[in-house]
């Protein structure tokens, strides 16, 4: 492969990866740190490009995994991260304000299981398709649809209920 | 106004089935101000989309990454900002006090080239009278002479060479 940098190959990614990263991670620390491995790791094993179909898909892929091991390694459920994580570095005073600001849907999608809320994201946040979640995340695009159904559904129902 | 299209477009969106052309317009659709009541209440759904859409890094994370694999000739930054309507006008008003100011300089300049030429036309004038008067006197002069010549006594006649 010829003339590739990390500034114009690589270095794009940061905030699509950065978006995944904070919603899964819900720290915004955190979620930088992921971006930076993520970005080392894709940068380092460029040599293999050639034998990897989609460099964005892979490098989500990559993201995604790393934010998980950061929320597991932190003793937190990556199933349920609305209450506890969203601002770990403030203040219980501070929390409570800032909680207060989020809207009531930001919540709401921040609460669901991560597999969903991913798949939200990359869906309707990066505007990607069917065929390009499922090869992200390596499942199929029927798969891709019950989770999606799944999560809109519940926003469906809270927004209605309220 | 008829909302219909629009409600069964979000049918679809929950169910899942429509395309990522249909859900931008969706989008478009909750960015505007003027949403009906039936509506409003997933209003708040797409606009949070939208704010977390724009999440992002902060500038100095691309020239920590270029630093860190030694690509490290520093990014210049573009910080986004809001821009007020004002402050959006601003070209047009600078550009239309420009023509204003323009046509002002235009229309004295104007001005005072028509007053030189009244009085260009005035000493043109002045001119044309004095030759009108010299060519008079001059006229007037031979007449005077021969006059004179034709009131010469016979002899004098007589006496000029033949």
């Amino acid at each position: 492969m010829e003339n590739i940098s990390f500034r114009t190959t690589v270095l794009p990614l940061s905030d699509r990866l950065y978006r995944l990263a904070l919603r899964i991670t819900m720290n915004k620390a955190e979620a930088e740190d992921v971006v930076q491995d993520t970005l080392l790791k894709v940068w380092e094993c460029r040599d293999n490009w050639n034998r990897i179909n989609n460099l964005e898909a892979f490098a989500i892929a990559t993201c995604r995994n790393r934010a998980i091991d950061v929320v597991k390694r932190a003793g937190r459920d990556t199933e349920n991260l609305d209450e506890m994580v969203h601002f770990s570095s403030q203040t219980p005073h501070e929390q409570l304000e800032a909680r207060e600001e989020i809207s009531l849907v930001r919540r709401l999608m921040d609460s669901l299981p991560e597999v969903q809320r991913t798949i939200m994201l990359l869906r309707d946040i990066e505007g990607k398709t069917y065929q390009e979640i499922a090869q992200t995340l390596d499942i199929s695009e029927t798969q891709v649809k019950v989770y999606l159904h799944r999560a809109r559904t519940k926003i469906k129902e809270w927004i209605t209920n309220t | 106004m008829d909302y219909k299209y629009i409600e069964q477009l979000l049918e679809r969106y929950w169910e899942c089935q429509t395309t990522l052309e249909e859900e931008t317009i969706l989008r478009n659709f909750f960015r505007q101000e003027d949403v009906p009541a039936s509506l409003l209440p997933y209003r708040q759904l797409f606009i949070e989309q939208d704010e977390m859409a724009e999440e992002h890094l902060d500038g100095d994370f691309a020239n920590k990454m270029l630093r860190l694999v030694g690509e490290e000739t520093p990014m210049h930054v573009c910080k986004a900002r809001r821009i007020t309507v004002m402050r959006r006008l601003r070209p047009f008003y600078r550009a239309a006090g420009l023509v204003a100011i323009l046509l002002t300089i235009g229309n004295a300049a104007h001005q005072s080239f028509s007053d030189d030429e009244d009085i260009a036309n005035g000493e043109q004038m002045a001119e044309i009278i004095a030759q009108d008067s010299l060519q008079q006197i001059t006229i007037g002069q031979p007449e005077q002479q021969s006059a004179e010549l034709t009131t010469q006594p016979a002899d004098t006649i007589a006496a000029l060479p033949r």
